[in-house]
């Protein structure tokens, strides 16, 4: 917590618009001070979760999508999103609040490059998703068996090369074979790829960056549930 | 409908300019395809995938009587939605892209200059190193008994018998391509001749009397540019060198992109394969002109190229090396004869490939290794080879580890807003008054320093294109001197106060390098928030890569930093070591060696104990996969600062800016408060 305040002498809309400072600055202990003072003051944790971090990760998200903010800044935001996360998600699941949504994600079979689709996997999370990280080199079983095990709304499929980026295709042909395809919302990103190529292969859109793929994943999510339309 | 007109209906009159190629292309073709069959190269790195946004074309509206053409933008497809979004965040101004666009009707077409693919640079000058002259063919005189009756021997065996009798040579065979010459060649030289013998083993060729004269070939096949230089393999001198652009590129520019081809397309690994050897030929035949040689004279080649253009040459489909675990057809060094994959030199000349290491450490590699010998030394060196693919060695005598590190093509000028690879016209040097802000810099082709308002007095030549690897580099650590930009790569709001070339799109700052008056475009020339960012996560990865083979190796620092490759040459060591592409070394330490792979394969050619060297160190070195590494991705994190952002650069004492602690504890926010503290 900084020196010079003293969060317990701030108005509650205030304390909220703290957290989201603090997030985009990547402080988890403030941010998990916070969100304690917050509870105790006996907002929900829904309410801290979505009027606190998550639209803490919304600023975040937008200036990484413009380059203000960059990879080592997203990953400190994304840290203390999670050590906000920590406290809440327990009490999220006693009060049965309402779920954002859980996505499998993984980079597909062939190709080993981690990074990018690790930053979209905390972007999300830091979006208040709960994220099935599977790795690199992830075949198409490996995808269908933790979709029945997670029951995701989303699936996440990255590829780095132009040669493994095909693969994401068999595996969408696998979860049409299999009746998961209408189940899902299918999400496809890389630096090869492009929204000719995630059209082609049935994907539901592709990701230019981890920004956008958290702005299509809630866009898509609210129409799935009719939400939007 | 007569058959006339419908043919005329499936096809399309198009015109390129400012080329003037023209022709009918099918209705429905793809406009960078159909550029291409007309004979037009358009610019392309990603190879159609409307990625690199460098085959921009512009489509000329209304009638050209000129080239009896009616010519409207309906004409194509319409926009993708890719071209949309460069369209509105970027500056298309109504340009397409053309691999985005299909041929609906008849086109006019102006491709802008910097679209146009052109003929590159080439860098690799043969280097002067010294080395031991020891082939692996020698010429040997040797006189023969003539035939007689009662003697029932053939020719070949009494040519063998006095190969041992004189020479001291075992179990020799004679190759199948020499043995229609023996005969004539015995009689003409009156029974005297001099053979050419490979490796004390096979007898290649069999001439005349008595002859002096050894040639050989050594060839680097880069993705980008195909080397060849010919030699004098009793004196080691380079008689001649010979380069062109790989032509491959037209399929693919980066390597993945040609696997997808060679897999995709029916005809694709065949044409990949003839495209290289046509162009390998056409080499040889160049330098031994040039040389005052005929192509027969060549009896050794030897060639070296990374995995994927290592299988293409021997008609490998690389499809294997299209992803993990990157499996090789053959890692072994291979002894072969040249006419085997189509090489027209003397018919029985051999040819020898250099072991691979990894699916993606090739054969280049293992000849930059050859050339420097880091397995030779105590100091600890570090060879980094910039490229698509960044290959990294690291070591010493001890142990000598290796990896390759996934840099992306931005070094290359891709994804980078005025990106270009190094070519005339390219900007290769720039320097930053830290107080005017104001740029000069250095185009390719032109030896002046070019600087604001220089716009008259400089030649049309000199006008710049766009910025190359070296450029883009050297520009952004000029940014960060000057106070420009910062250690995170952001552009510092302030510094628009202090010059009109930084200004902001929205809340991202850009640079603007080269005035209109000084562009060949007649646009600005400019640096983006982007760009940076392009080039951290490259140079990151180089970095992270090369500091996981440290970590292996047990060391803190490294003793000597080579930079090899043609963009090795270009690069400023202390501009590379500002930006934090290679870890701190003393600045004298860091050395530029150019086309260390060509010097390899020219040594393996010269000296055959360096084949069986590499051949040695191809299962000696360690080949560390990076990706796999858990600290990867810590490591590349952390190397995304300029320089970096923990390790220290003692080297750089009194030239990196004071770390600056203006943010007491708490980070500059970047994005001011939406409300005010009480």
């Amino acid at each position: 917590m900084s020196e010079d305040i003293d969060i317990t002498q701030m108005q509650t809309p205030e304390i909220l618009e703290l957290i989201q400072d603090d997030l985009y600055d990547g402080l988890a202990a403030e941010v998990v001070a916070s969100v304690n003072e917050l509870l105790k003051r006996g907002l929900t944790p829904y309410d801290v979760l979505t009027k606190g971090l998550v639209a803490g990760m919304d600023v975040v998200g937008v200036d990484f999508r413009d380059g203000v903010l960059f990879v080592p800044e997203v990953l400190m935001a994304a840290k203390a999103m999670k050590a906000g996360m920590e406290i809440l998600r327990p009490l999220l699941a006693e009060t049965g609040a309402p779920q954002i949504g859980t996505m499998v994600i993984g980079t597909v079979k062939g190709d080993i490059h981690d990074i990018g689709k690790n930053l979209v996997a905390m972007m999300m999370e830091g979006a208040g998703f709960n994220v099935i990280n599977l790795g690199i080199n992830v075949d198409a079983d490996t995808f269908i068996k933790a979709i029945h095990e997670h029951q995701p709304s989303i699936l996440g499929m990255s590829a780095l090369l132009t040669t493994t980026m095909p693969y994401m295709g068999v595996v969408i042909n696998t979860l049409v074979e299999q009746g998961l395809r209408d189940k899902l919302i299918v999400l496809v990103g890389g630096a090869p790829l492009n929204e000719a190529f995630a059209e082609e292969i049935g994907a539901d859109s592709y990701c230019r960056d981890a920004a956008v793929a958290v702005e299509k994943a809630k866009k898509l999510v609210a129409i799935k549930r009719g939400e939007l339309t | 409908m007569t058959d006339h007109s419908r043919h005329e209906e499936e096809h399309c009159q198009i015109a390129l300019m400012p080329s003037g190629r023209r022709g009918k292309v099918q209705r429905g073709t793809n406009l960078l395809k159909a550029a291409q069959e007309l004979g037009v190269e358009l610019e392309s790195i990603c190879g159609g995938r409307q990625t690199c946004l460098k085959c921009q074309v512009i489509v000329e509206e209304g009638n050209f009587p000129k080239h009896a053409i009616t010519s409207a933008a309906t004409h194509l497809t319409p926009p993708t939605a890719r071209e949309l979004e460069f369209g509105m965040n970027e500056r298309l101004e109504g340009r397409r892209l053309a691999c985005a666009a299909e041929v609906l009707g008849d086109l006019l077409i102006t491709v802008p200059e910097e679209s146009q693919a052109r003929k590159q640079i080439i860098a690799k000058a043969a280097s002067d190193r010294v080395i031991e002259i020891d082939p692996a063919v020698n010429q040997m005189y040797v006189e023969v008994v003539p035939p007689e009756l009662g003697d029932s021997r053939g020719d070949w065996e009494r040519l063998a018998q006095a190969l041992e009798a004189e020479w001291g040579l075992h179990d020799l065979t004679i190759d199948i391509k020499a043995v229609p010459t023996l005969q004539p060649a015995l009689r003409e030289g009156d029974f005297a001749v001099t053979v050419t013998v490979w490796q004390g083993k096979e007898v290649l060729r069999v001439q005349p009397g008595y002859h002096e004269g050894l040639y050989g070939l050594a060839v680097d096949i880069g993705s980008t540019t195909v080397a060849a230089h010919l030699c004098d393999l009793r004196t080691g001198a380079v008689l001649a060198t010979e380069a062109s652009m790989n032509p491959q590129v037209r399929y693919g520019e980066d390597l993945m992109s040609r696997v997808s081809y060679a897999t995709r397309e029916a005809q694709g690994l065949s044409r990949l394969n003839k495209a290289v050897v046509r162009t390998l030929n056409e080499l040889a035949e160049k330098a031994a002109a040039s040389a005052g040689l005929a192509l027969e004279d060549i009896i050794d080649t030897v060639i070296v190229g990374n995995p994927v253009m290592h299988h293409i040459l021997l008609g490998i489909n690389p499809v294997e090396l299209g992803g993990a675990p990157f499996a090789l057809a053959v890692d072994s060094a291979l002894d072969l004869k040249a006419r085997d994959i189509g090489l027209a030199l003397h018919p029985a000349a051999r040819l020898h490939l250099l072991p691979l290491i990894a699916g993606h450490v090739g054969a280049d590699n293992m000849a930059v290794q050859i050339a420097e010998m880091p397995s030779e030394q105590d100091e600890i060196q570090l060879i980094v080879d910039v490229g698509t693919n960044a290959e990294i060695v690291l070591g010493n005598r001890q142990q000598v580890l290796v990896a390759s590190s996934p840099t992306g093509p931005a070094f290359e000028g891709a994804q980078i807003t005025h990106g270009q690879r190094a070519a005339p016209g390219a900007i290769e040097r720039v320097r930053i008054d830290p107080v005017t802000l104001d740029p000069r810099f250095k185009v390719i082709g032109y030896d002046e320093w070019i600087e604001p308002g220089d716009g008259s007095t400089i030649p049309g030549t000199a006008k710049a294109t766009g910025i190359c690897g070296s450029g883009i580099i050297e520009v952004i650590v000029e940014l960060f001197l000057a106070g420009v930009i910062d250690s995170g790569g952001l552009f510092v709001e302030s510094a628009r106060e202090r010059t009109p070339r930084v200004h902001y799109l929205g809340r991202t700052g850009e640079y603007i390098l080269v005035d209109a008056e000084l562009s060949a475009t007649g646009a600005p020339i400019v640096v983006t928030q982007n760009d940076i960012r392009s080039i951290q996560l490259a140079k990151a990865a180089l970095y992270a890569g090369t500091k996981l083979l440290m970590n292996h190796r047990g060391v803190q620092k490294v003793d000597r930093v080579v930079l090899a490759g043609a963009f090795g040459t270009y690069i400023s060591p202390l501009h590379a070591m500002i930006l934090g592409l290679i870890p701190d070394c003393a600045l004298d330490r860091v050395s530029a060696v150019g086309n260390a792979a060509g010097d390899g394969a020219r040594f393996a050619l010269l000296n055959k104990g360096l084949r069986l060297k590499a051949a040695e160190l191809a299962r000696w070195v360690q080949h560390i996969s990076t990706p796999l590494e858990a600290s990867f991705q810590d490591e590349f994190v952390a190397a995304l600062n300029i320089p970096h952002s923990r390790d220290s650069f003692p080297s750089l004492a009194g030239i990196l800016p004071e770390a600056r602690d203006d943010h007491q504890g708490r980070r500059q926010r970047a994005r001011p408060r939406q409300w005010a503290r009480t």
